[in-house]
């Protein structure tokens, strides 16, 4: 029963899922309701489960003094102090929201904006050339950044922009699109797979039947 | 008056059970699951069905384990960002098992490190029962199975720590991902990590391409749990898959055909959207 039953409710799940998204009833009877607001409380309860996690290990971190145990300590006062705070102001309290937008939001742009330079050093790697595929890549990616800037237009005029708007506009959304094909189908058999109980590696199983 | 306007706006069904628009989406799950249905039966009663092509990046999964197996050092997995509602997180948990047992058969270190809650709870629980499985339940660690944060950039920043501190010497990158996809695979790279990755957004594809080893493009991600089975019965779902594409790409063929020969006809378009 450990595993049939949650095959059964993955089972009766997908179902309520299938009868409200193609049919009439299903949507009339929003059946999906009631799936999504578990969905939210499974979500809380594994957020504890992970909040857990997090502090076991930088515990164990602090008491065994690992290399840079100091930042557990700040990991962890952060973390209890905004729950702390969260809990008495709720999510749309003047400090609590404060902190986000003030401390959070820069450093997740700060972060972000490191993506620059990741890819600048993957584009130097992809773009060598040593195969015919790399040399067609920098040609392709050499007329679509010269059409993109102000020197492509000086150079050639508009045919910069005309090449770069074909590479773009032809040879790649040809390509996304069949990849996006694939990919539809695909999200489409996995999720018979588990509906028909082959897959089963979400409940633990080994993967397969 | 107003009754009768709200009696006009009420919903009607199509063809009588449908809701609007669903009844060609309905019809293509169908036939994608008789097609399935099909060559599942065929795998079960011993029947031939088509053989599927080699994907690299699947067969260089063992490879990366038993690499990191010699070098001693652990093997890291990332199952994307999104929670268990997106298929590409269900592809992953597929792959998740096979890498655990084969973690746990070599003795390996493994190393999950999650975005999100959900998947953070089922992959603890898939490699608890992988390393059960395997008859090393003493090995299993759940201090390696790792929530670090729901923020996109704070895991972000925790899994570049990781990768430094604790140096992997495989990541295996399968799901979901958006911008920190660049930034992880480039840690890696920078660490000389053996990397694997797979996403189905198509817009990181180029960045594991350029970043990784080895790289799984969008579809091939949701074969990858079938194909490291090993069972015809997984395989026979695979062929079926391929089988509903080249449905799709006759449709495709009798849309062009339609829209060069008879540029005003809406025939196609009439019988798909009507329904």
């Amino acid at each position: 029963m450990r595993k049939e039953g949650p095959m059964i409710l993955t089972v009766i799940s997908s179902l309520v899922v299938v009868f409200s998204t193609y049919f009439f009833l299903g949507q009339k009877w929003n059946l999906m309701e009631p799936l999504n607001n578990w969905f939210q409380i499974s979500y809380a309860i594994a957020l504890a489960l992970g909040f857990v996690n997090l502090s076991v290990i930088h515990v164990k971190y602090i008491q065994r003094k690992r290399e840079g145990w100091f930042y557990s300590i700040i990991l962890l006062l952060c973390m209890y102090a905004y729950l702390v705070l969260g809990m008495i102001e709720t999510q749309n309290g003047l400090h609590f929201d404060w902190i986000y937008v003030n401390m959070m939001s820069p450093l997740s742009a700060t972060m972000f904006s490191l993506v620059a330079f990741f890819i600048t050093s993957a584009a130097y790697r992809a773009f060598r050339i040593r195969t015919k595929e790399a040399t067609i890549l920098l040609v392709c990616a050499l007329f679509v950044m010269l059409g993109r800037a102000p020197i492509g237009d000086a150079i050639w005029g508009s045919w910069s922009a005309f090449v770069s708007k074909w590479v773009m506009g032809t040879m790649n959304v040809a390509g996304m699109r069949g990849i996006n094909l694939g990919i539809a189908v695909g999200g489409f058999a996995t999720a018979l797979r588990i509906m028909l109980g082959l897959e089963r590696a979400h409940i633990g199983g080994s993967g397969t039947q | 008056m107003m009754w009768l306007l709200a009696q006009e706006q009420a919903p009607v069904p199509t063809l009588g059970i449908f809701s609007a628009g669903s009844v060609i989406d309905f019809a293509f799950v169908l036939v994608l699951g008789v097609i399935i249905w099909i060559m599942v039966a065929r795998a079960r009663t011993g029947r031939k069905i088509p053989e599927i092509k080699k994907i690299a990046g699947l067969e260089a999964v063992d490879e990366a384990i038993g690499r990191a197996t010699e070098m001693g050092r652990p093997v890291a997995f990332i199952p994307g960002i999104l929670s268990v509602d997106n298929p590409q997180t269900l592809a992953a948990f597929g792959m998740v098992s096979h890498i655990a047992r084969q973690c746990a058969r070599y003795d390996t270190r493994f190393l999950a490190l999650n975005c999100d809650p959900l998947p953070y709870a089922v992959i603890e629980e898939i490699t608890r029962q992988a390393y059960l499985e395997e008859g090393r339940p003493d090995a299993f660690n759940p201090d390696d199975i790792r929530f670090l944060s729901a923020e996109q950039f704070a895991f972000t920043g925790a899994v570049i720590g990781i990768f430094e501190r604790e140096r992997p010497a495989a990541n295996i990158m399968i799901g979901a991902f958006y911008a920190e996809a660049m930034m992880l695979a480039e840690t890696g790279s920078f660490q000389g990590m053996i990397q694997i990755g797979g996403t189905a957004m198509t817009a990181q594809l180029p960045f594991f391409v350029a970043a990784c080893d080895y790289s799984l493009i969008g579809e091939e991600i949701y074969a990858a749990s079938a194909y490291l089975s090993k069972e015809p019965v997984m395989y026979g779902t695979v062929v079926g898959q391929d089988w509903m594409k080249i449905v799709v790409a006759l449709l495709i063929v009798v849309g062009a055909v339609l829209a060069t020969v008879s540029p005003d006809s809406t025939f196609l378009k009439d019988i798909l959207g009507g329904y």
